[in-house]
């Protein structure tokens, strides 16, 4: 180790404003905004540093599922009010494959930020609560967001399917990516190890995207299984997801909108709420 | 007279974990500007819970704690606190560069900025040959100095070593006790933790001895032989918060009532301490 350059800290440097910094730092420093950006990088770095297994992954087993039960077997199936069935399950497929990847990607990163302790790094940093939080929830998003792009790039050529509604699929993505993301979040910090990460995804997130028709329209179950698809939360999301996509939903639109936001938002804000009082992120 | 605010100043500070544990209780400490500062103690005193209070790290049950004349969960107070902590607890995504790259974005610093002090901390610690190398793959001895490079990264007026050459070679410990007075020598504040009495005695310039969560006795080295009449720091270590008799010492602080003293701990020790 050199001991005869070392930078000089010298006391007055970091009082308020040293001279050598520019106005944008000066600003950044007082609102938190540069830990802010500087966090949502490394969050984009950890998914894109993972590509394979953060973005790649999720495409491959996504499009497998479009060319075995679409392209192969979706000829033996009925269409769903006029809609080629392999043109009906890709808005379904993308919804899973995103809200998957925005959970998984808070969870682990909150989660071995936690266990390896590298999170007091940003804990002690000057961040606002409500930056780090935004910050981790958009990792997640870019993450969900490059998968999507990556399927919607490959499924329209396979399938053809389009945007017919694309204010309802913006909205209904966002909304979704929002919720996941935050209930991510909320799993990384509450989570004692990485299996209680991982039982939330299988036990949980893929069981109720997968009964809240991914594969089929919810008119051609029996009763009561009908109504009970309404409590499922991701039957709201897939079918705003495909109303956006190709004009059809089992239900108003509107209503999977509210009832997606009346999740997403509260979801948020217990993340938020972790955040500001510090619970299980400090002793 | 100096009428700057003290560098670290704690006021009737009390923490109580969740499991009812009592680390700290009424603490008050102030640590002038500048001054090389030792906190000396046994494991489970209650150091690293002070120093987690001061990096915004846990919770407070009572009291305050200011960072130059500023509320430490403040923005402003913790861009002036740099920690370097006693687990090694690098970002394991990251290469070395990385590391300090975005700690220095985190605390404020611009990206021509942070790759500039990088740059002269990976040569200041003799990082350079890793510095495209991701921290899992590191030694232990470069973890250790990455450690301490990232908490000086963004230039701290208040640098918090915990026991920062526990477990490092005589090489690097000695390495690193030039670095840490060079950077003193500079005007940094340094407060430092370590169970090295002898590394405490010749780098600081004053030491607090804490045990059960109280303060049981502060000043120079000397004037801590001189007072409890000891020829080393280590027997006045042992006569005050060592060989269990920290009780006894926290009492006579607290106007020799021997139930004043806590049960407390440091925050990933032993919760062994007198629960509610």
């Amino acid at each position: 180790m050199s001991t005869t350059h070392a930078p000089a800290p010298s006391p007055g440097e970091a009082v308020e404003g040293p001279h050598h910094r520019g106005a944008r730092e000066r600003l950044g420093d007082r609102y938190g905004l540069s830990g802010f950006l500087w966090l949502c990088r490394r969050e984009c770095l950890r998914v894109f540093k993972l590509w394979t297994q953060t973005v790649l992954a999720p495409i491959v087993s996504s499009i497998l599922f479009i060319l075995v039960f679409g392209l192969s077997l979706g000829s033996r199936i009925r269409n769903f009010g006029g809609i080629e069935y392999e043109v009906f399950i890709v808005p379904g497929l993308i919804t899973m494959a995103m809200v998957q990847a925005a959970y998984n990607n808070t969870s682990s990163s909150v989660f071995q930020g936690r266990q390896d302790r590298y999170i007091n790094d940003i804990l002690s940093a000057p961040m606002h609560p409500w930056q780090m939080n935004l910050g981790y929830a958009i990792g997640g998003i870019v993450r969900s967001l490059a998968i999507g792009a990556g399927l919607v790039a490959l499924a329209i050529p396979l399938t053809g399917v389009g945007v017919q509604h694309p204010l309802v699929l913006v909205a209904g993505i966002l909304l979704g990516l929002v919720g996941f993301s935050a209930l991510g979040t909320i799993v990384g910090i509450f989570a004692e190890t990485f299996d209680n990460h991982t039982f939330v995804s299988n036990i949980v997130i893929l069981p109720l995207v997968f009964l809240g028709g991914v594969f089929y329209s919810i008119t051609t179950l029996a009763s009561p299984w009908q109504e009970l698809s309404h409590v499922n939360p991701l039957f709201f999301l897939v079918n705003a997801v495909r109303y956006g996509f190709i004009g059809h939903s089992d239900v108003s639109p509107v209503l999977s909108l509210a009832v997606v936001a009346a999740i997403a938002l509260p979801m948020y804000g217990w993340a938020q709420w972790l955040f500001s009082t510090g619970r299980r992120l400090k002793a | 007279m100096d009428h700057s605010p003290p560098a670290l100043e704690l006021r009737g500070l009390t923490k109580r974990y969740d499991d009812g544990t009592l680390a700290l209780e009424g603490f008050d400490l102030a640590v002038p500007a500048g001054r090389f500062f030792g906190l000396l103690g046994p494991n489970g005193a209650g150091k690293t819970t002070l120093i987690s209070v001061v990096s915004n790290l846990i919770r407070i049950t009572a009291g305050e704690a200011l960072v130059f004349g500023e509320p430490a969960h403040r923005l402003r107070a913790r861009r002036w606190v740099g920690l370097a902590e006693q687990d090694v607890n690098l970002d394991r995504f990251l290469t070395v560069e990385e590391v300090l790259v975005y700690h220095g974005g985190y605390f404020g610093m611009t990206g021509a900025d942070a790759r500039r002090r990088a740059t002269e901390m990976i040569d200041v610690f003799d990082l350079r040959a890793k510095t495209d190398v991701r921290t899992p793959k590191l030694s232990g001895g470069m973890r250790r100095r990455l450690l301490l490079a990232r908490a000086l990264m963004h230039r701290p007026r208040l640098v918090i070593l915990d026991e920062p050459t526990a477990g490092v070679d005589v090489e690097l410990r000695y390495e690193l006790s030039c670095y840490i007075r060079k950077l003193h020598a500079e005007g940094t504040t340094i407060l430092l933790t370590t169970h090295y009495l002898e590394e405490a005695e010749e780098l600081c310039e004053e030491i607090a001895l804490i045990g059960a969560g109280q303060l049981i006795a502060r000043d120079t080295a000397a004037g801590l032989r001189e007072r409890y009449d000891a020829a080393s720091l280590t027997e006045v270590y042992m006569k005050t918060v060592g060989g269990g008799r920290a009780a006894s010492g926290a009492a006579s602080e607290n106007g020799g009532d021997p139930e004043a003293g806590v049960g407390g701990h440091d925050h990933e020790s032993s919760r062994a301490g007198i629960a509610s």
